[in-house]
């Protein structure tokens, strides 16, 4: 036996156990949990820079639940904030161009996400591993240089300003705290959409593929199509992300949307932890207001980032979630 | 210059444009490919993709930078310090840090992922965001024909050929060599026949890392340095091993020169990120439907 084996097997020991640790009904727990810590932010309502902090938090809640979505089918996407840019500029270009509701424009951001999502993973999911995240990655700058050289439509490198603020039914979010309720409502929503989801049996047809492909599909479950489902479904929650963001900053740029953007998804959740509806949750509310509260410091920062990463990776290989799942293993077994 | 030329008589103009962009290619080509090998070789042997490669490219460009302007020591010996520098810290990163990842696809890559985040924000903090230049390792230009090559650039290749020479010789007719890559092709029966891949792994990762700090040292007086130069090689160095296939050095070598030559080639025609636009695209259609490479097998 080789070494890659053991560790893989006992990664897959890991995550079955994390699973068979979160009891049935643990969520109505954290329901009402979840419900007073988006209300925490409306007691700090005096100072704007935590309410704007609170915002990208919930967006990122979004983002990051669309790519553990994928994730758990055991697809890694690295052209996530590709998607998001198509949400919001999708939604942007509605807005500014045609003057349409906000709400038809985020719903036109969401479905070219979702459509481009069919459309690329219908070709790209027979891809495994490294290859997927290759091609992914790929996609990612090919939206990005598409976007830049846009021209009149995209703005090029200058993206579009002066986006009108959300309304909805005759309200204008155009404060930071409005807007606050907003997005905390949409990342509430797309949380319990997932918990929802996983309770289900295509849920639970997901994190069969993720775990054990062949086993799924000698199970009589299709791999390509889970794989199609959880990759158009997450994407839908990155353009959903993107297309609140964009009417959240009045701005939209081809930079907004790199590779950088990708990458810290993915670190959000592999700190908060793969596997669980808790960790994207978790990976945004720690690493969000992280960026912002050190400015002064980004480099001290972003070392700490990689290291924190791959120490997560060596000892935590599902996240801070899976601390609990750890200790608790730890103690019950001889 | 090239765009004036071209007014001119078409016919002579021509050969002229192809064979100077050709040149051009080859030599851009040939660096590609020391970068492109090292990311291959790194991937054959630990199947990780090193997401951190680009920073080795940025931390040889710096220490020959040290190495010639505050030590004072000559380009050669600057390379060859470059070399074994990123051989031993690569060497050391493989122990310390990748050692639980070998052969983990996903979770390796990430890790590279944090340790390109420390790797390039150790050197902004060490030196600095600014662009430093260094002196050009020749003066003059070489005309052969119409083609004009500049000194500077001949150094850059005849160092090139000297690396990927030692490289060949090493990996086809030594020892050590041919236990990588035995490695490489596989793991279990390189073990099995007595190949101790506890040396395998830093030696492939460190051998890996160091031919693209060679690149970054050898490109250092051609271009400015700074902290954040690895992001482009790292780019192209990703395109050449997927066209190439991952793992097969034939492939990278192959690729890289076809792209170093498609990209001079394409340049007086179109933006520079358009000629990208049609490069990612390509890549895409190859990893669909030859996702083994131009020279690979099918299936793995």
């Amino acid at each position: 036996m080789n070494v890659s084996t053991m560790t893989e097997n006992h990664n897959k020991g890991a995550r079955t156990r994390a699973f068979d640790q979160a009891p049935g009904n643990a969520w109505k727990a954290w329901i009402p949990a979840l419900l007073v810590l988006f209300a925490i932010p409306l007691l700090l309502a005096g100072n704007p820079f935590y309410i704007h902090l609170a915002v990208l938090i919930c967006l990122n809640i979004i983002f990051v639940n669309g790519l553990a979505l994928i994730n758990r089918t055991g697809q890694l996407s690295f052209c996530h904030a590709a998607f998001m840019g198509m949400g919001a500029y999708a939604a942007v270009i509605c807005t500014v161009r045609f003057q349409t509701p906000f709400l038809i424009s985020v719903s036109a951001g969401v479905a070219v996400s979702m459509l481009a999502a069919y459309l690329l993973g219908a070709v790209i999911l027979r891809l495994q591993g490294v290859y997927f995240v290759l091609v992914t990655f790929c996609f990612g700058e090919l939206f990005r240089l598409v976007m830049l050289e846009g021209g009149d439509i995209t703005g090029g490198a200058n993206g579009i300003a002066n986006i009108p603020p959300a309304r909805l039914f005759g309200f204008t979010f155009d404060s930071k705290l409005s807007f606050y309720v907003l997005a905390a409502a949409c990342a509430f929503l797309s949380i319990v959409f997932l918990i929802a989801l996983f309770k289900t049996p295509k849920g639970n047809s997901l994190d069969a593929v993720g775990d054990n492909p062949d086993l799924a599909e000698a199970s009589g479950i299709s791999i390509q199509g889970s794989q199609t489902f959880a990759f158009v479904l997450g994407s839908a929650f990155a353009g959903f992300s993107g297309a609140l963001l964009a009417h959240y900053l009045g701005f939209v740029s081809p930079e907004s949307f790199n590779q950088h953007i990708s990458v810290a998804a993915i670190i959000m959740l592999v700190i908060g932890g793969r596997g669980s509806v808790l960790g994207p949750i978790l990976g945004a509310l720690i690493m969000t207001p992280l960026p912002e509260l050190f400015r002064s410091a980004i480099e001290t920062q972003n070392i700490m980032y990689g290291i924190t990463l791959i120490l997560v990776l060596k000892f935590l290989p599902m996240g801070l979630v899976g601390i609990g799942a750890k200790l608790r293993g730890k103690k019950g077994q001889p | 210059m090239i765009r004036l030329r071209a007014f001119g008589d078409t016919a002579v103009d021509f050969t002229f444009l192809i064979g100077q962009a050709l040149t051009n290619g080859l030599i851009i080509g040939l660096l590609y490919l020391l970068m492109a090998i090292g990311f291959t070789l790194v991937f054959g042997v630990m199947r990780v993709v090193n997401f951190a490669h680009g920073e080795f490219y940025m931390l040889g460009a710096f220490s020959a930078y040290v190495c010639v302007t505050k030590l004072q020591l000559p380009f050669l010996a600057a390379v060859l310090a470059t070399f074994i520098l990123t051989l031993v810290l690569g060497w050391i990163i493989e122990v310390v840090v990748m050692k639980g990842f070998r052969g983990e696809e996903l979770n390796g890559m990430i890790a590279t992922i944090g340790l390109a985040m420390i790797l390039q924000n150790g050197a902004l903090m060490i030196f600095g965001p600014d662009p430093q230049s260094m002196p050009a390792v020749a003066e003059g230009v070489v005309s052969l024909g119409p083609v004009m090559l500049p000194m500077s650039r001949l150094y850059v290749v005849a160092f090139s050929l000297v690396v990927l020479v030692l490289l060949y010789g090493f990996l086809m007719h030594s020892k050590g060599g041919r236990a990588l890559r035995a490695v490489v092709q596989d793991i279990e029966i390189a073990n099995a026949q007595g190949i101790r891949s506890q040396f395998m792994y830093p030696l492939g990762f460190g051998i890996g890392v160091a031919l693209a700090a060679v690149a970054g040292a050898l490109m250092a007086p051609v271009f400015s340095v700074s902290p954040s130069i690895g992001s482009t090689p790292l780019l192209k160095a990703f395109i050449v091993v997927i066209l190439g296939g991952l793992g097969s050095i034939p492939g990278a070598a192959l690729a890289a020169l076809l792209l170093g030559v498609f990209e001079s080639v394409a340049n007086p025609f179109m933006s520079s990120s358009f000629s990208d636009m049609l490069l990612f695209g390509f890549v895409i259609l190859m990893l669909i439907f030859r996702p083994s490479g131009l020279l690979g097998k099918a299936g793995r």
